[in-house]
């Protein structure tokens, strides 16, 4: 079976005063029919830049996509799509929520209306019976009172209901993926555990992919079916979810894991990662995490570690991952 | 250890584990006009009490809006309370004036919840951990500089960075950045006012240890203010969780975490992420949002959104006052002899 969407050498870059940054580099992935495919790392891994290459939101210039990259949906290359076509696909096949709903909702509409708008963007339906999907939506995402709510502004609504909107306006024509970059960072813990359960809720009903962005490993736990984590704008490490939890390979995968608190593991003592990310103008040689990586090799500061395989389905890219049937 | 001027005081006192810091009967309402006319309030902080031994943490936990920033500021005195006491070692500090104050607010800082928004952009972050050093007449010139490189060792960042600006720097390094600023002037009690929030998982438990290994080092209080039950359980000796400007629970932390007593604590506990596919909780759904601090609900201000199975009229109607259900365990709610379980299991 081929994926539903297939990156493939994704490299997009920006052209910035101090050289070029690199900000996502030779990613490939797939994202398969109906899975939530979990994509995690620090702030500045290249993340959203990751998303919004898949829907080509990256302004050119300063951006730039790499030669090789592809973006396969049904077999297209959304990269060499018309701009007609594309925006076909944005939204109506494609949907994607952001992490600060306040700053991609218009502050001057009701959200009654930028639902009706999303819906009649791609759709044939009238002002009235797409008022009355709007309203059908808003019950969906859990808003009280969608009948009144609908004539509310934005500013009127807390952080969880705001979402709560993005979330109804992703869903407006029934997208067959949808993208949720940190959906519930900004949130309260209660909260976000509403959200997350309305996203997996929402998954199975529409029979949706997920590709699920968050800087917390923790979170996937509960509704990834595969993880990639990503570290200098690379993926280097991916695999089922209980793999990556179980088994991590990559001392980064390994590092973040141990960041995470732990309420049920309150002796655990809570682990950092030492040093911080570098800025995507200044990627480290040989392996990129190379500079805080407790476990690194001579090679590693020369040489790009290779895909090593250490069990089926289960990838890391480092010098000390054990490949599979050695130990 | 930095010199011991501002210690010397207390010592003689500390032979036994002591209160630094008593809360009682706190309020703190904010005045709104508009739709709803003047005479409204906000009553962001209803009748907090609350005390804290010296060398321990306590986590104020709780969702936003809650009241957690509110009772922080108040506490050490950035805002004035409406009622209500605190005292500091003893003394009653809503009644100090002018330069018995300014003592008092050397001994006690604060670590704010943004780290961008709380440094000047156009300071440099050595000018800014320097600044309170000067302001306290604690060094000057060469003596300053010496404590200001010392400080930044201290919390884990390089010397070098002194010369650069707030942009130029990571959210965990503005955030130690804070921390240095308010350690410098050798303080015994912190307000640390969701210090980790804003930052990712992997600098979060940085931060976490460098306070742990700094209240050791320096033998300090600290009210850490967090919205998060998971990373509180690795600082805090004592959890006090705040609802609609109340606190609902307080317990030591093994006991809280272990059998909470009040319903809106089982769902804050089960609403936190578990890092593990295997061994998801069950969740204890927690409906709808935080109510008004304007118009906070009759009864118990949490029976909107109360889950616990044996709620009923009295919820609606009386409010539960906060008692000891246990030793040392409080908890306002009618029914917290006969707690909600948390749900465990695949
Ligand atoms: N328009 C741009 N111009 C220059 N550099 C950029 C631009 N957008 C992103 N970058 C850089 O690309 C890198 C990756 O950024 P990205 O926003 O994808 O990170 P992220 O993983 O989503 O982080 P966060 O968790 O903070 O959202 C960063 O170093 C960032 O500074
Ligand atoms: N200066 C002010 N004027 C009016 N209302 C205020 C003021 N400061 C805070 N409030 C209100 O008081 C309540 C408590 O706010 P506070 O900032 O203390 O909450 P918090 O628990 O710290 O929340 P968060 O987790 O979002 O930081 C809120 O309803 C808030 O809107
Ligand atoms: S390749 Fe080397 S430096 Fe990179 S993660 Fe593996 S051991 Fe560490
Ligand atoms: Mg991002
Ligand atoms: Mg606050």
């Amino acid at each position: 079976m081929t994926a539903l969407l297939r990156v493939r050498n994704l490299s997009t870059s920006f052209a910035t005063e101090s050289g070029l940054a690199r900000a996502v580099d030779d990613v490939s992935f797939d994202l398969e029919q109906g899975e939530t495919l979990g994509l995690v790392g620090e702030s500045g891994c290249g993340k959203t830049v990751t998303a919004l290459s898949i829907l080509r939101l990256i302004a050119e210039p300063p951006g730039q996509y790499g030669e090789e990259s592809r973006i396969e949906y049904e077999g297209v290359n959304l990269l060499e799509l018309s701009a007609r076509d594309l925006r076909e696909i944005r939204g109506a096949q494609i949907a994607m929520i952001f992490q600060e709903p306040m700053s991609s909702l218009n502050p001057v509409l009701t959200v009654g209306s930028q639902i009706v708008e999303a819906i009649r963007a791609h759709g044939s339906e009238s002002r009235r019976e797409a008022t009355e999907r709007a309203v059908e939506l808003l019950t969906l995402v859990g808003i009280p009172e969608p009948g009144r709510q609908i004539n509310d502004y934005p500013h009127q609504m807390s952080g969880g209901m705001q979402q709560r909107v993005m979330i109804a306006m992703a869903l407006s024509c029934r997208p067959k993926i949808l993208i949720a970059d940190e959906p519930t960072t900004a949130l309260d813990v209660t909260i976000q555990a509403q959200i997350l359960d309305l996203l997996m809720d929402l998954k199975v009903r529409f029979g949706m992919s997920v590709l699920f962005i968050t800087h917390d490993l923790g979170v996937l736990a509960g509704i990834a079916d595969r993880v990639a984590v990503m570290y200098g704008g690379k993926i280097v490490e991916e695999g089922e979810v209980h793999a990556i939890f179980e088994r991590p390979a990559h001392p980064y995968t390994q590092g973040l894991l141990r960041a995470v608190p732990h309420i049920d593991r309150p002796t655990a003592q809570l682990r950092g990662i030492p040093g911080a990310v570098p800025t995507a103008t200044e990627w480290p040689s040989g392996c990129r995490f190379h500079p805080r990586c407790s476990q690194r090799i001579d090679r590693c500061s020369t040489e790009t570690p290779p895909d090593i395989t250490t069990e089926t389905e289960h990838i890391a890219r480092c010098w000390v991952a054990t490949p599979a049937g050695k130990s | 250890m930095l010199g011991g001027n501002t210690r010397g005081k207390v010592l003689g006192s500390m032979s036994s584990p002591k209160t630094l810091l008593r809360v009682e009967s706190l309020v703190k309402h904010f005045p709104v006009g508009g739709l709803f006319g003047p005479g409204d309030h906000v009553r962001a902080v209803d009748g907090v009490s609350l005390s804290l031994l010296r060398g321990q943490t306590l986590a104020l936990v709780g969702e936003s809006g809650s009241g957690k920033t509110t009772l922080g500021r108040c506490i050490v005195r950035l805002i004035e309370p409406t009622s209500g006491r605190v005292s500091f070692d003893g003394v009653d500090i809503l009644a100090l004036r002018g330069t018995d104050m300014r003592a008092l607010r050397r001994r006690m800082q604060i670590v704010f919840q943004d780290p961008a928004g709380s440094l000047n952009p156009r300071m440099t972050v050595g000018t800014a951990v320097r600044e309170p050093l000067e302001v306290h007449r604690i060094a000057r010139g060469k003596d300053a500089h010496a404590r200001v490189n010392k400080l930044f060792r201290e919390v884990g960042l390089d010397p070098s960075l002194t010369t650069r600006y707030p942009h130029e720097l990571s959210g965990g390094q503005k955030q130690r950045v804070g921390i240095a600023r308010a350690l410098s002037i050798q303080p015994e009690f912190i307000v640390l006012d969701e210090p980790v929030s804003a930052l990712d998982v992997s600098v979060q438990a940085q931060v976490i240890n460098l306070l742990v290994d700094l209240q050791k080092a320096r033998d300090l209080t600290y009210l850490f203010i967090a919205h998060d039950l998971a990373v509180v359980r690795h600082i805090a000796d004592r959890i006090a969780v705040m609802y609609l400007g109340k606190i609902v629970e307080t317990a030591d932390v093994i006991p809280l975490y272990d059998r909470p007593l009040h319903p809106y604590t089982v769902s804050l506990l089960s609403a936190v992420p578990v890092p593990d596919p295997r061994a998801q909780r069950k969740r204890v759904p927690l409906r709808g949002e935080v109510p008004s601090s304007r118009h906070p609900p009759p009864g118990c201000p949490f029976h909107t959104r109360c889950p616990h199975t044996r709620k009923d009229e009295r919820c609606s109607t009386e409010v539960p006052k906060l008692q000891e259900v246990e030793p040392g365990r409080w908890a306002a709610c009618h029914y917290a002899e006969t707690p909600m379980t948390l749900g465990r299991g695949a």
